[in-house]
């Protein structure tokens, strides 16, 4: 089986019936279908939450934030395994993506994430001045000009595409597996990971690369979810994908720019 | 605050509009006439909820109760 026809079976029903494209024009036009208007106001509510929940967690900071923010962190990371799934690599799905859990957990996952980069900003910038409204202002031009390129068609996310980021996104998200075992044992990080090198840069200007490259995904998610007439449910579902990839986003470049800041 | 402050956080609002605004529009014919594009709608299930439901409707439908 070539790699191609390995991802194409990924998520893919078993059930003629589901899979039939006649079925599912069918169940389309039953039912209120979502626009990217909708996407758009979606993303903007789930923004809100989250900028909501990190103004409350850098103000109220101290140990029982620190627990609070820990159970939002965690509560958002099932919320997030509750919608888009649980792929492992040579396993398969160990939890199956449900996109129409979408209107339920994104707003519980916005708010999760709020308190979490909420809590590690204020402590970025207790120790530098200035570099939150960096980071933020660099993650939505990261986010705009990537959305400008796919607009227009500069970028074209096809197969290949897809399958090196899935690739790179999941080697990173091992390797972060991998370091909070070793942080456990050994109470330190990957040296690679917290470098403020030339290494250590170069890394995290590649975790930048692939995350940006993830939003090229979620707009071509939302942009044919809205072409097909997909459920009014997937408005969520996009927005949610949108603003996970904008959190991780935004925390590779704080990350970036701490180390910068202290060379 | 510092000058390089200042410049990116006008950046950055500029950019949050400008991703807002365009968002909400459609990508060019360039981007959406394709045909290699991915297909998504065989990686993420987004019907299978409903198509339960209208199965389960469809099959109650075509129950004949007597009266």
């Amino acid at each position: 089986m070539s790699k191609h026809q390995a991802l194409d079976t990924l998520g893919r029903s078993g059930n003629p019936i589901i899979r039939s494209a006649a079925f599912q024009d069918k169940v389309s036009a039953n039912e209120e279908r979502m626009s990217l208007e909708g996407a758009v106001n979606k993303t903007g509510i789930l923004l809100f939450l989250t900028v909501l929940a990190a103004a409350f967690s850098w103000n109220f900071q101290g140990p029982f934030m620190a627990i609070i923010s820990s159970l939002g962190t965690l509560v958002a990371l099932i919320s997030g395994i509750m919608t888009f799934g649980f792929y492992f690599f040579f396993v398969g799905w160990l939890v199956e993506p449900r996109p129409y859990n979408a209107p339920r957990t994104a707003p519980i996952y916005a708010i999760g994430m709020g308190l979490f980069i909420g809590l590690i900003s204020q402590q970025a910038e207790n120790m530098y001045p200035g570099i939150v409204i960096q980071a933020v202002s660099l993650t939505f031009f990261v986010a705009a000009s990537l959305l400008l390129a796919y607009k227009t068609g500069v970028i074209k996310p096809n197969q290949n595409l897809l399958l090196m980021i899935f690739a790179a996104t999941m080697g990173i998200f091992l390797t972060y597996i991998a370091n909070l075992v070793y942080f456990l044992i050994t109470g330190n990080n990957f040296f690679v990971l917290t470098d403020n090198g030339t290494v250590g840069i170069l890394v995290s200007l590649f975790i930048i690369g692939i995350a940006a490259l993830n939003l090229v995904l979620d707009f071509d998610i939302i942009e044919q979810a809205d072409e097909q007439g997909a459920p009014k449910y997937m408005e969520w579902f996009g927005a949610m994908a949108l603003m996970a990839t904008l959190i991780w986003l935004y925390i590779e470049i704080l990350r970036l720019l701490m180390k910068l800041r202290s060379r | 605050m510092s000058y390089l402050t200042i410049f990116l956080g006008i950046l950055g609002l500029l950019s949050a509009f400008v991703f807002f605004y365009f968002l909400k529009f459609k990508a060019s014919t360039k981007q959406t006439e394709r045909g290699d594009r991915i297909k998504w709608s065989k990686y993420i299930p987004y019907r299978d909820k409903t198509s339960r439901e209208d199965l389960k409707k469809e099959s109650q439908d075509a129950t004949f109760k007597d009266d």
